[in-house]
Parts: structure tokens; sequence; C-alpha cells
């Protein structure tokens, strides 16, 4: 996942990769991911969130759909 | 304590004090334990999704997310030690996972524009950008070094 300042270097990026251009998030939402995915990865229960806990944070961030969704084996089929 | 999370208490506890990933070798002499046995902790804490080794050399860490092993194009500056992140979500996580606040140095992706963030009081400093995601979850870990 990558940086870009705006929209614009997103879309250009793409187009020079020839790749289309996918969901965007902003930085408070970018700092919410961080803090729920890593904010006791220190301490002796850490672990990576489940797949169904993985939906749960995104969808919390407004980001729903089969993108969002790491159990999706219908995002391949669906986006061909 | 199991042996697996001994062994990740090490990894994360010894990359924040020092900014370096340890080897399984380190590890071992670090908990006073067999190698082998910190081998498959490495195996299965990488099943885990808590560490990726580097390629070819299962002893060396290439990622323990949120921290990466080697240099990346993500330097995060915490007090007075500088962390490597392996994304832009990772940078962020650098802060969050020590509790502390943090310079961001990276740059912009296409165009190579410098940017530099904060988060002060454990909040991020606002500033123009966008953060984009060019995998689907359910692919991310298919190639995690591309994602």
């Amino acid at each position: 996942m990558l940086i870009f300042r705006s929209e614009d270097t997103v879309k250009q990026w793409c187009a020079a990769r020839g790749l289309p251009v996918r969901p965007m998030i902003n930085l408070e939402q970018l700092w919410q991911l961080a803090v729920t995915w890593y904010g006791n990865r220190l301490t002796v229960d850490s672990r990576r969130p489940a797949p169904d806990e993985m939906v749960g944070i995104f969808a919390r961030l407004g980001l729903e759909g089969l993108f969002w969704d790491p159990k999706a084996d219908e995002w391949q089929s669906a986006n061909r | 304590m199991d042996i697996d999370t001994s062994v990740k208490l090490n990894i994360y506890e010894t990359i924040a004090r020092t900014t370096q990933a340890p080897t399984t070798h380190q590890v071992a002499q670090a908990l006073s334990a067999p190698l082998a046995d910190v081998q498959a902790a490495f195996e299965r804490l990488h099943q885990k999704r808590l560490l990726v080794p580097e390629p070819g050399d299962p002893a060396r860490i290439r990622m323990a997310p949120p921290f990466s092993g080697t240099p990346t194009s993500f330097r995060v500056i915490v007090r007075d030690r500088a962390y490597y992140a392996n994304c832009a979500w990772d940078a962020w996580g650098i802060p969050a996972a020590l509790h502390e606040d943090a310079v961001i140095e990276t740059v912009d992706a296409h165009t190579g524009e410098a940017m530099t963030f904060e988060i002060k009081n454990g909040q991020p400093v606002p500033q123009p950008c966008v953060f984009h995601f060019a995998v689907p979850a359910a692919r991310w870990w298919e190639d995690i070094v591309y994602t």
C-alpha cells in the first residue's frame, strides 16, 4: 500500500503501469487501521486479526465490499 | 509462556529497542533455547503472518509487521531511533505499536516528492495525502512484499 500527495498522482501512477485505480483511504482512516492492527503488537496476546475480524474492522471505517473481504474468492471472477 | 510467544516477544522487543530484527541465532541465545526450537517457532509465526523470513535465508527476518528488517522508503523516527516500515499502513503502525509520537519520512509513490508526517500527542497531524490499495485483501499475502 502506497502513499501519494493527491488522487491525481494516484491516477498518474496507475496509468503509467496500466493498472486500474483501486480504493483509496485518507489519513484518519489509515491511522485508525494502524492503531487497530498494531496497537497491541508488542504484547503477549498480540496476533493478526482473523479474516472475519478484518471485515468488521474495515466496515467500521466505511470500507465494505469484496475488495476488503480477505475470504473473497469471488473477487477475481467478479473483476475479470 | 509457550515458545512461540517467547520468540514473538523477543523479536518485537529487540526491534523496538535496537531497530534491528534479530536472527534465529540471536533469539535462541537471548532465550537460552535450542536453535531448532526457535527455527520452528519462526516458521509457525510466519504461518500466523506475524513475520516474513528473508527470501532464501530463513534465519533472518524480512518483515515483522509493522517493522521491516531491511531499509525501505518508509522511515519512521521515534525519539532518537530510526525504524523502517513495510508500507504506508505499517509506517503509521510503528508509532501505534510503540505508543509513541513519531516523524515519518517517505515519498509520493509516483512523483518521488519527499513527504514528512508527524504523529503528535498520539494523533496524526493532518496534511494533504491519500493512500491507495492496489491489491485486494484476499490477495495481500500472495506477494506480501509487493503488497
